[in-house]
Parts: structure tokens; sequence; C-alpha cells
């Protein structure tokens, strides 16, 4: 082979490996945009919710309380005959079959909704007021165009009739599409116009809250320890290797430690926040060490030898030079191990966090669920409102995920001293 | 003639199975600069890291024999290195300042061993650590300047400051000027000239030409071994020992 040729082929085989990395990259990004367009597509119009507007009058002949009725008296009181007095004078039915179809529109909180009106002033009785109520799922969805009406009655959930009456309120304008809070607020639901992921939030925070509080400190410490001040010998190096293979174990089997010990033998409450913040924890555990052991170990040694050099005791060079300057990867570390927890499932399926939880846990003891297991459940659900919900869920998952790691990226990029 | 401040001996270091020092007898005059001068790996560092315990950080490290100063023995397991170290600071061979401000860098050393109470004397301890490793000119209007920002040079003087901050009595220098260029080499030696007024120096160097021009002693090693040690204008001039020679004329190492 001649000098040119093999100049040739070394040009040629640069330009082939470039294009390949570009490819892959491309198909990479072909990937992730994919993924995305899907999730919003799909989950974008699940922050929004179809009200009917409905004329609300409050007769004194349907209630057993007066104007001006205390807060206890009103959560006593039943609003269930003004409910139906009113929503079937939404549309002019014929007959008790015409107004049964005509309720089925509304959402199985309209009372509830009246109620509320109510509790906001309580000198109604007498007067009409418009309300924005919520739509069934069946009517959110055929609103928001994600329910095909051209099929057979027989095989769609709204019947020609109900269909008659959603064009009747488009016609006259009463029908929109409002911010939906109740997704933010609400806990689960067997309706999926008043699902919401607010216990699951609330259970997410929870759990991560005490993962952090758990795993963090302890973490921490068994690094510098081990990083730090532990002789180095077969028992370190055993503990060592176990650490990095405890990071690779499933997160299942951690599931499965918390069913026994946590759940069986000592008995805590299952279904709860705590108990998952603990599974988080141990999971979590190694997969903080690591990265911060790996901070440590990058401070250079000329930094431990010239504190000592002074006089400083072994503690002192440590925690006064060493440890500040491995806390920005530290804590990066951390908050990517958090980041790895929030998005688990697996352990908190098997701690009970799958029931069905409807009220919104007031402490770590409650039961609970969790965002990615509220995807979980919501995504094995039948119901088409389900769908949006289980997308819009991932997209609130997904953004605090991208939060997280921003977080990581900036303590790292700002903090971190550079040596020379 | 000054008085022996350091004694060491038969001094022998091991680095697990690997011996790295053979019965070293070497003595140290008080006010005085002794270099320690051989090839690479023949155990000049290690010997200097006898006499302030440095070599305690090295896991697998093992020394046997004597060392003592103003007849202390530093070699005693009982010894609290904590103040061993306070009363012999160390210059390391590449410049190590501590990621913080030059007044820090500094102050650190007297806060940790509670020297300097009040601001004004820790103030007063910065200065006259600065101003004593030549550098107060050049930096007292930036104290609060990350110390790494700081040439080479500088930054080698800093750490030399932040060891006289503590008021050692012993000063050991690792290849002080080995990452300077010649002019910062120029002021470092200069300065050592004007600590040796205060403090016993020792100092490692790779360069016959800084062995002359700034001690007064030189011990010469050879793996592991001291070979010949003296005046340093006898050793350059008229050593005993061939290998001395021929280390000097640059025939090996």
């Amino acid at each position: 082979m001649t000098k040119e040729e093999r100049l040739k082929k070394r040009h040629r085989a640069e330009k082939r490996f470039r294009f390949y990395g570009l490819t892959s990259i491309f198909v990479a990004l072909l990937f992730v945009v994919i993924l995305v367009q899907n999730i919003f597509s799909k989950g974008s119009s699940a922050f929004k919710k179809t009200v009917i507007t409905t004329e609300v009058f409050f007769d004194q002949e349907l209630l057993e309380i007066q104007n001006g009725a205390s807060q206890e008296e009103i959560m006593e009181a039943d609003f269930y005959d003004i409910m139906i007095e009113n929503l079937i004078k939404a549309y002019p039915a014929k007959d008790r079959d015409e107004e049964d179809e005509l309720l089925k529109l509304f959402s199985g909180d309209a009372e509830i909704e009246i109620k509320k009106a109510f509790l906001n002033d309580n000198n109604l009785i007498g007067k009409t007021i418009t309300l924005d109520l919520t739509a069934s799922d069946d009517i959110d969805q055929l609103h928001k165009g994600n329910y095909p009406r051209d099929l057979p009655e027989e095989r769609r959930r709204i019947s020609d009739f109900q269909l008659v009456i959603y064009d009747y309120f488009v016609e006259n304008k009463k029908i929109s599409k409002n911010f939906n809070n109740y997704f933010f607020n609400n806990g689960d639901s067997r309706d999926p116009e008043l699902a919401g992921i607010g216990g699951a939030l609330v259970g997410s925070f929870y759990s991560i809250l005490i993962c952090l509080l758990l795993a963090f400190p302890v973490a921490v410490l068994a690094s510098i320890y081990l990083e730090e001040f532990a002789p180095k010998n077969k028992i370190t190096d055993f503990i060592e290797i176990n650490i990095n293979n405890l990071a690779a174990v499933p997160s299942i089997v951690y599931g499965l430690l918390a069913l026994q010990i946590l759940l069986a033998t000592i008995q805590l409450p299952r279904s709860t926040p705590l108990v998952a913040g603990i599974t988080l924890a141990l999971m979590t555990l190694p997969r903080i060490i690591i990265p911060c052991r790996a901070s440590l170990k990058a401070v250079p040694p000329s930094i431990r030898e010239g504190a000592l050099a002074v006089g400083a005791s072994k503690f002192q060079s440590v925690f006064h030079h060493v440890v500040p300057l491995a806390l920005p990867g530290t804590l990066s570390g951390t908050i990517i191990g958090l980041a790895q927890a929030l998005g688990e499932t697996a352990p908190l399926i098997l701690i009970g966090m799958v029931a069905f939880v409807v009220d919104i846990p007031s402490s770590p003891v409650d039961p609970s669920s969790s965002l990615p297991v509220q995807v979980y459940l919501w995504s094995e659900s039948a119901e088409r409102g389900f769908v949006e919900k289980t997308s819009a869920t991932i997209m609130m998952l997904l953004s605090f995920l991208i939060v997280m790691n921003f977080i990581a990226v900036y303590l790292r990029q700002k903090f971190e001293k550079r040596w020379n | 003639m000054n008085n022996i401040k350091i004694k060491s001996k038969n001094l022998n270091v091991y680095y697990g199975d690997k011996q790295a020092l053979f019965d070293v007898n070497l003595d140290l005059n008080e006010k005085e600069v002794t270099a320690l001068i051989g090839p690479s790996g023949c155990g000049k560092s290690t010997f200097i890291r006898c006499i302030n315990r440095m070599n305690d950080v090295i896991d697998i490290c093992k020394v046997t024999g004597n060392i003592e100063m103003d007849g202390m023995n530093i070699n005693d397991k009982d010894l609290d290195v904590v103040s061993l170290r306070e009363r012999v600071g160390m210059v390391f061979q590449k410049p190590n300042p501590f990621p913080k401000s030059i007044y820090d860098n500094i102050s650190y050393g007297p806060k940790i061993h509670g020297k300097g109470e009040t601001k004004s004397e820790l103030n007063q301890i910065v200065e006259n650590s600065l101003k004593k490793s030549a550098l107060w000119e050049e930096v007292k209007d930036r104290l609060d300047e990350p110390g790494t920002s700081l040439s080479g040079g500088q930054q080698q003087r800093l750490c030399i400051a932040r060891a006289i901050s503590v008021n050692p009595e012993v000063i050991l220098m690792d290849e002080p000027c080995s990452a300077l260029d010649p002019i910062a080499t120029a002021k470092i030696e200069e300065l050592i000239d004007e600590l040796k007024k205060t403090y016993t120096i020792v100092i490692v160097t790779h360069s016959m030409a800084q062995a002359v021009r700034v001690s007064q002693k030189t011990g010469f090693f050879h793996l592991g071994k001291l070979i010949e040690v003296g005046k340093t204008e006898k050793i350059f001039k008229n050593p005993d020992n061939k290998m001395t020679q021929d280390y000097i004329t640059g025939r090996f190492g």
C-alpha cells in the first residue's frame, strides 16, 4: 500500500466513525422526541377539565337549613334535592328517562360543588347563581375530542340522546374548558374527572423527605469514614465490593426486604410514606455513597498533606479542607440518588402503596400513593379519562426529575473548586 | 559550630516489604540549611517525611530506629503528631495552597493551634508571615483573593508563609523549586538564606547548584543509604566517596 492509499484509508475510517456517531445521536434524539411528543399529546389535555355552566336556584323548600347557617350545618345538610332539581333544568327533558340521561352528564361531585358554592356564601337561599359544574368523564373526553362519536350507539358509552344534549350545550355555549384544579388537589378516585395526583404528590414528597433524612447523613458519614479514616484491609475491601454490589441490586429486592422486616416483623403501618421512605433510603444509600466517595477521592492528596503539615489533626484536615471541597459532588450525587428514588415503583408496590387511597395523607404514617405508583395504577384503568391522566402524571414526574438533575448539575458547576 | 537540632540513629523505613531507608545516621544543625541530594527514589523525601511523621499517612509505611529533636524521640508512638508538626513545618514539591483566600491560607495554622486569639493578633501573624516569606508587598492589597490565583512562585512563597505562620523551629522543604522558573527559584533561595537565621532548614533538591548556593551541610543519598555527609564545600569540592564524586559531576543519576 502506498503512502497515499494509507492516508485515504485513514480519512475514510475517520469519516465512517463520525457518521456512525452522528447516526446514533440522531436515533437517540428521535426516540426522546417520540416519547416526549407522545406523552405531551396525550397528557396535556388533562390539565383542563370540561365544565357545564348551570344555573342553580337555592330553593328554601328543598333545604333544611336557613340563610346564615354555620359551616357545620352546611356540611351536614343534604344538597341532593337541590342538585337534582337544578340539573334537570339544564336541558328541556321530556320524561324521567331523559332526565336520568341528562344527570349522567355531570360528575359525581355535582352535589359537593353546589354545597361548596353555598359554603362560600351562606345567603344564597332564594337566589339563583351560575355555576361551572364539572362534566362527567364521558362528556369531558368527548369535548376534548378524545372520544369518537361516529361509532354505532351500542359501542359507545354515550347514548344518542346524550349526544343531542351535548350538542345543545355546545350550541348554547354552556360547555367550556377550565383549569383542572382537581388534578392537583384531589386524591385518587374511581371517576377519572375527579381523580388527581394530590395524594400521590404529598406521598412522594414525604417518602423522598424521609429517604433524604435517613440516607444523606448515613451515606455521607459512611463515605467519609471509608475514604478518609478506615484502614485499607480485607474487611474494608469487602465492604467496598458489597457497596458496589448493593447499588446494582434490583429495587424490587429492597421491596421484599421491607415487606419482611418493616411490615411483617416490625409491623410498621403498610402503604405509608414512612415505610416507603425507609425502603427507598436503603436502596439509595449505596447510590449516594459511591459518588460521595468519588468526590472525596477527587480532592488532591496535596490538600490533605498541606493541612496535616501545619499541624491539623486528621479530623481537622478532613472536615476543614477535604469535605468542603467534596461537598458539591456529594450534594449532586445525593440529588441524583433521590431523583432515582422518586421514580422508583417496584419496591413501593410490594409495601402496599399500590392500594387505592382517596384521602390526601396528612402525615407520613397515613396510607398514601406516590407519583410513579399512580402512573402504574392509572395505566391499568379502562376509562379513557385515565389515559390523559397517566400521561399528565408522567409529565409531572419527569419535570420533577429534570428540575432535580438540573439542580445537581448547577451545584456541581457553580461550586466545584478547580485546582491545577 | 551550631548545636545539633535533629539526630537520627539507625533509621530504617519500610514500605510494605520494600526497605526505603537503611540505617541512616544524620545530624541536622540548628539554624543552618542542610541539603539532601541524590538520584530519584533514593530516600531523601522519605527521610525528611520522618522528621514530621508525614509517613504516618501511608498505611504500609513502617519506621524503626531513632530520630530525635532536642532529645525528644520523634518516632515515639505516644508522641502527639499535631504538636510535633507545629514545631516542624513543611513545604512541598508542588505548591499546594488551600483553595481559600490568601488570608485564610496563612491564618489557618495559627487558628487551629489557638494562636492569635483576637482578630488583630491574627492580622499581625498573617502580615509577619507574609513579610518573612517576601510576599507581603505583592499581596497586601488582595488578601481575600484565592491563594490559587497567584503565580507558581508566589504560591510556593505562600506555602512557606503558611509553614512559618505557626512559628515552627524546623522547616522541611521537599524540592520546593522543582515546579518553578529560574526567577521564582532565585527568590525562594534568597528567602531560604534569610529564613535560616531563625529556623533550621532541611531542603531536598535535585539541583547541585542550588545545594551549593543555599546549604551549609549536604548529605548524599543513594538507594536508601546515606553515602556521605559533610560541609557543603567539602562534599562538592573534595568528596570522600567515589559515588558522591560521580553523582555531583553528573556521571550517573
